[in-house]
């Protein structure tokens, strides 16, 4: 029996978009998946995986933080300290430890340097592996991407296919659900823009209809957004809704994703999971977000991606084309032009700002391919996926002065002297332990 | 063990690439410890085989002191990362610790506290000069004319602070015989080949003499009586041939040989680390003496003849050998250990520089757990040896500390530390 560990101290969507991962570890012979995660998604887990062994620990906590430091230290510790304990005492053969965060790296230090993947303790210093720094590299050109679940997923030597992930989407007949916001508000429309939209398409496609409901799917903190969304609703709308904002569990919110034809949402946990049970998106990606990093993954989603030169932002930072409070790439959403592509499919009738995008696959993972609009990088983009294949030994391209570029920046002086675990050779060698010493031919 | 007068503080000591200064540099780790201060080790060792590395290029000067230079300014910056990192309440640098005027510039106007032992002969290593300014107090070893040259460069926190010994390391050994033959004679000396002791020990020889330590090649005279062949001794075989020897020669260096017996100022650390060891030892007298020992405690000369007499006196009279090493000895457990003289640059700094140490908002470690998690701090502050008032920080950088994998409890400690950290900035109130 070979354990393995996948440390994911994220959120509900980055739980979701763990799955490759998981999923290629599952696949390896007498295998047996452990994955550590915060507590609060532990239930959700289990659905998901349930092949795997969950080891909830408290990490999140803005309830928590609330109470006196001594409160904290006694719930943390007690809650923590047997499951660490527990988690020690397996004899993991690799560690995937997968967030940027120093939980993470803390996390780490139950466990032998070299048996960690991607954030590690050594002796009192966090490290970081090459896939990981590399991934930081990238993430300056982040027009291009690539998809996170893909990311998490290559730190395994041969991920599934992409393509066997999640089922390909189709409709299960309950109608329309609409996601009202994620935990960036930046990112979500806001009620009245939602509404000419779910308005357009239940008018659009009259079978969104059939399942005789308007499904609202949200936390409780989005119960008040959910009922100014049917405020601005036409009546015939209005009455179909079935307002769930903080009124699920999860198996409740699985069961109901899972019965949906169509769901609209901003990037969000709920979009992972219903890309996750088969079901088709219609995603709306703006401000800080980009479809080829976190859009949803499998065949038969579209994402509507705001393109203004600014996007994808910082959410962080404040939106220098601000107008009426609101983002400017929040603009064409409102646009009447939208519906009238949606109807029409014609091109011409899309508002400027926004690029449609299908959802697609190839060796590395998840890709997008544009409808309609402007994808001004998707020949850099390919290229950039040339370049992220050879460095996985996942395929090869031609050689070209972009490769070569793409090569120069991308790589550093650390990669090619001082090579890791992680370097594109030991990868190739298929991660082998004793990589540092034998890596180069002239040692074999 | 030596109590801790005044608060628990965080201390990083920055050691030398290397040289003498090094196992006082450890010591004084060693000594601040035992006091209870949380210490944090910049390991300047570590880097050293690189920079001696670049020696070995075969290129041109100037090409190899940029190299050289460069080089010290990244290990200054790894200084400097330490500290932002550790954020100790003082940084305690060795002589030849490598720290830059830059680093040290930044460390002022970041308003780390700085402070430098400088275990050297000011008059030998003028160095100091260029770079006292820049600490917040100086420690050094004489007494008098640099003080007053400290004043004039704008120094107005120097200490004196004279060397010492580590009763730890230095202290009294049962010998096998086996080692008893290796390491004892009637008389011997320990230490580097200076130009008034190549002269002076070839008086000596008619004795049954060793002589230990390095740099005494090309000496025709001496050289049969050099140890294993000249080879560095380490600290541990320095105080075996201390132990084992009936009259340890300890003669201050000089690098000139007019004056055999100088006479000079300072105490080396030799002469505490054989008190220490309640070992005999016959000693050149120094000004700074007085101050540190009274006459029966130390068996003194002040020129080569009385030497010749006083070898020759005290290796006939073993019981006032004894007589004297004991009362030696006694004087420095009271009064010339390293944890004595840290203590003393603590209070010194603490006089000195109103308002330091800095109040840090801490928590007890053990603070606001049920009685069984609180034990668990409890054991682990012991295995640490930790005090049991440890603050909740410190006990985190104890922890970090450690090499290789860490235990449930040890790893939920930090994981906890860094939990607060993120609710903190997230707006989390702490009680």
């Amino acid at each position: 029996m070979t354990a393995y560990l996948v440390i994911q101290l994220a959120r509900f969507g980055d739980l979701v978009q763990t799955k490759r991962l998981v999923l290629s570890l599952c696949a390896e012979p007498d295998s047996e998946v452990h994955l550590c995660l915060d507590e609060s998604l532990a239930p959700l887990a289990r659905l998901l995986y349930p092949s795997v062994q969950v080891h909830p620990v408290v990490a999140h906590g803005t309830a928590l933080a609330r109470l006196s430091a001594g409160e904290q230290a006694r719930l943390l510790l007690e809650k923590n300290v047997p499951a660490f304990r527990e988690l020690a005492a397996i004899p993991f053969t690799r560690v995937y430890n997968l967030n940027f965060s120093p939980l993470n790296y803390r996390l780490a230090a139950l466990f032998e340097p070299s048996l960690v993947r991607g954030h590690v303790w050594q002796s009192g210093q966090e490290t970081v592996g090459q896939w990981s720094r590399l991934a930081m590299r990238w993430s300056s050109m982040r027009r291009l991407g690539l998809n996170i679940a893909d990311f998490w997923a290559w730190h395994h030597p041969s991920p599934v296919p992409a393509a066997e992930v999640n089922p390909p989407a189709q409709g299960r007949g309950k109608g329309l659900g609409v996601v009202m916001a994620g935990r960036e508000s930046r990112r979500s429309l806001p009620p009245k823009v939602l509404a000419g939209l779910v308005t357009g398409l239940l008018d659009l496609r009259p079978e969104l209809q059939k399942g005789g409901c308007l499904t609202l799917l949200g936390s409780a903190a989005e119960v008040h957004a959910a009922r100014q969304l049917v405020r601005e609703l036409p009546t015939r709308h209005a009455r179909l809704v079935r307002n769930l904002c903080g009124a699920t569990d999860w198996s409740g919110l699985v069961e109901t994703v899972g019965e949906l034809d169509l769901v609209l949402t901003p990037d969000t946990g709920t979009m992972h999971l219903a890309a996750h049970l088969g079901v088709p998106v219609l995603a709306t990606f703006l401000s800080s977000a980009w479809c080829f990093e976190t859009g949803p993954y499998g065949l038969g989603h579209l994402a509507l991606q705001a393109n203004l030169e600014c996007a994808p932002c910082l959410e962080s930072q404040a939106c220098p084309s601000q107008a009426g409070g609101q983002v400017a790439c929040l603009s064409p959403f409102a646009a009447p032009g939208l519906l009238r592509y949606l109807s029409t499919q014609e091109t011409s009738h899309l508002p400027p700002g926004l690029t449609v995008f299908a959802s697609d696959t190839d060796g590395l993972g998840l890709t997008f391919t544009a409808l309609a609009g402007p994808d001004t990088q998707a020949d850099l983009r390919e290229h950039f996926r040339t370049f992220l294949s050879e460095h996985l030994g996942a395929g090869q391209g031609e050689p070209s002065a972009v490769l070569h570029e793409l090569a120069e920046r991308l790589y550093t002086e650390r990669d090619w002297l001082v090579p890791d675990l992680e370097s594109s050779a030991s990868r190739l060698n298929g991660f082998s332990s004793e990589i540092d010493d034998n890596l180069s031919i002239a040692a074999c | 063990m030596p109590e801790r007068k005044g608060a628990r503080v965080r201390i990083l000591v920055v050691l030398p690439l290397y040289g003498g200064s090094l196992p006082i540099g450890r010591y004084c780790t060693a000594a601040l410890r035992q006091l209870g201060h949380l210490v944090e080790v910049f390991e300047a060792p570590d880097f050293y085989p690189t920079y001696k590395a670049l020696k070995g290029l075969k290129v041109g000067t100037d090409r190899l002191q940029y190299l050289e230079n460069s080089y010290l300014q990244v290990v200054s910056q790894a200084v400097l990362a330490k500290v932002e990192t550790f954020e100790p309440d003082l940084v305690l640098a060795q002589a030849q610790a490598p720290l830059s005027i830059q680093a040290l510039k930044r460390l002022k106007r970041d308003g780390v506290t700085t402070a430098m032992w400088f275990v050297e002969d000011f008059r030998l290593f003028t160095y100091w000069k260029g770079f006292a300014p820049y600490y917040d107090c100086f420690a050094v070893i004489q007494r008098e004319e640099i003080f007053e040259e400290l004043q004039a460069i704008g120094v107005q926190n120097a200490l004196y602070l004279p060397l010492a010994a580590h009763p730890e390391v230095h202290k009294p050994l049962e010998l096998s015989v086996a080692e008893q033959r290796k390491f004892g004679s009637d008389v011997s000396f320990m230490g580097a080949g200076y130009a008034n002791r190549r002269v002076a020990f070839r008086e000596l020889i008619r004795h049954d003499f060793k002589l230990w330590g390095t740099e005494w090649e090309g000496d025709s005279v001496l050289e049969p009586y050099v140890q294993m062949d000249g080879a560095r001794v380490s600290s541990e075989d320095c105080v075996k041939i201390f132990n084992a020897t009936r009259v340890n020669i300890n003669l201050h260096s000089s690098v000139q040989a007019k004056d055999l017996v100088t006479g000079g100022d300072f105490i080396n650390p030799r002469t505490f680390e054989i008190a220490a060891c309640r070992a005999f030892q016959l000693v050149d007298r120094r000004s700074l003496m007085p101050g540190a020992f009274s006459e029966d405690e130390l068996a003194t000369f002040g020129s080569m003849e009385e030497l010749q007499d006083k070898i020759a006196h005290y290796l006939a009279n073993a019981e006032e050998r004894t007589a004297i090493a004991q009362r030696g000895q006694a004087r420095v457990l009271g009064e010339h250990t390293y944890a004595a003289r840290m203590q003393t640059l603590l209070d010194f700094v603490a006089e000195r520089l109103p308002g330091w140490p800095m109040a840090r908002a801490t928590v007890q470690a053990a603070e606001g757990l049920p009685p069984e998690l609180a034990g668990d701090i409890a054991a682990l502050l012991d295995r640490l040896a930790l005090p049991a008032g440890t603050s909740f920080e410190d006990l985190v950088w104890a922890i970090r500390q450690q090499q290789g994998k860490l235990g449930e409890l040890d790893t939920a400690v930090l994981f906890l530390d860094e939990w607060r950290k993120l609710y903190d900035k997230k707006g989390g109130q702490q009680a």
